[in-house]
């Protein structure tokens, strides 16, 4: 008999109870899906130019980068100019994505100018991307 | 005997989870993995198009930026320090629009630079034009 009850209480500590882990998972894993946007970067590093007045701009948007050497980059790939507003109307089926663009402060402005207005055809907002000064 | 019974029964209830747990975890560190949580901070050129400047009863300011690397006004050298106090000045009741012309040469930073003072001082819609020799 007092083997017995001792046995059951062994056994009963041995298991541990999942319960609140999976409740714990299943929430992060709801979090997660959630909030995953799926958003393809550049995949260029740019020195952005220094500002006073910068708001945060949306998430999930479609993002082109211009780089020092200028030339345009868009999901790991460099793109021509007039490839940019297919691609944004190829990224934008039916809600209209606001495009930012990544801009190195070394790179050309006429070229910014026209990567501006090609994106304007096909985007409501187009925004550049700055560092806030301190 | 019918104690081996009842452990028997008490294993059929019990469902396994673990699993479970695994196609969680998995599907848990893949959405993690995927989520890039990307926070840019900038600026938003809102600017019409041509028709709707057309309408509009006050001209435009416009700066030019040279391949040098100074901001003209009409010509006059005001540097980046100046556009602010231009733009303020120029404003009556409406807040002005602002065109930025750029030329072969400059610098994309300067002219986000200008575009971010011309919006501090309060312009409405600044847009960034190329201009070709």
């Amino acid at each position: 008999m007092k083997l017995r009850s001792r046995l059951t209480l062994e056994e009963e500590d041995r298991d541990i109870n999942v319960s609140p882990l999976i409740d714990v998972v299943f929430i992060l894993l709801i979090f997660f899906i959630v909030s995953a946007t799926f958003v393809t970067l550049p995949g260029i590093d740019v020195s952005r130019p220094q500002v006073q007045r910068a708001e945060s701009l949306k998430k999930n948007s479609i993002l082109f980068a211009l780089s020092e050497k200028n030339q345009i980059f868009h999901a790991g790939k460099s793109v021509e100019l007039a490839e940019i507003s297919p691609l944004i109307a190829l990224a934008n089926k039916e809600n209209n994505k606001p495009v930012v663009i990544q801009v190195d402060k070394w790179a050309d402005a006429t070229l910014l100018a026209k990567i501006i207005a090609e994106s304007k055809k096909a985007a409501p907002i187009v925004s550049l991307a700055t560092l806030k000064e301190r | 005997m019918r104690r081996n019974r009842s452990n028997f029964q008490a294993e059929r209830t019990e469902i396994n989870v673990s699993p479970l747990i695994d196609m969680v975890f998995i599907l848990l560190i893949f959405f993690i993995v995927a989520t890039s949580f990307i926070d840019e901070i900038g600026i938003s050129s809102n600017y019409k198009d041509s028709n709707s400047m057309v309408k509009n009863e006050n001209k435009p300011l416009f700066f030019t930026l040279p391949g040098s690397g100074e901001v003209l006004v009409d010509g006059y050298s005001v540097g980046l320090e100046g556009v602010a106090s231009k733009v303020r000045n120029s404003s009556g009741l409406v807040p002005p629009s602002i065109v930025i012309q750029v030329s072969e040469g400059a610098k994309a930073g300067l002219a986000t630079q200008v575009m971010d003072q011309a919006l501090l001082a309060g312009a409405k819609a600044v847009k960034l034009a190329a201009i070709s020799k």
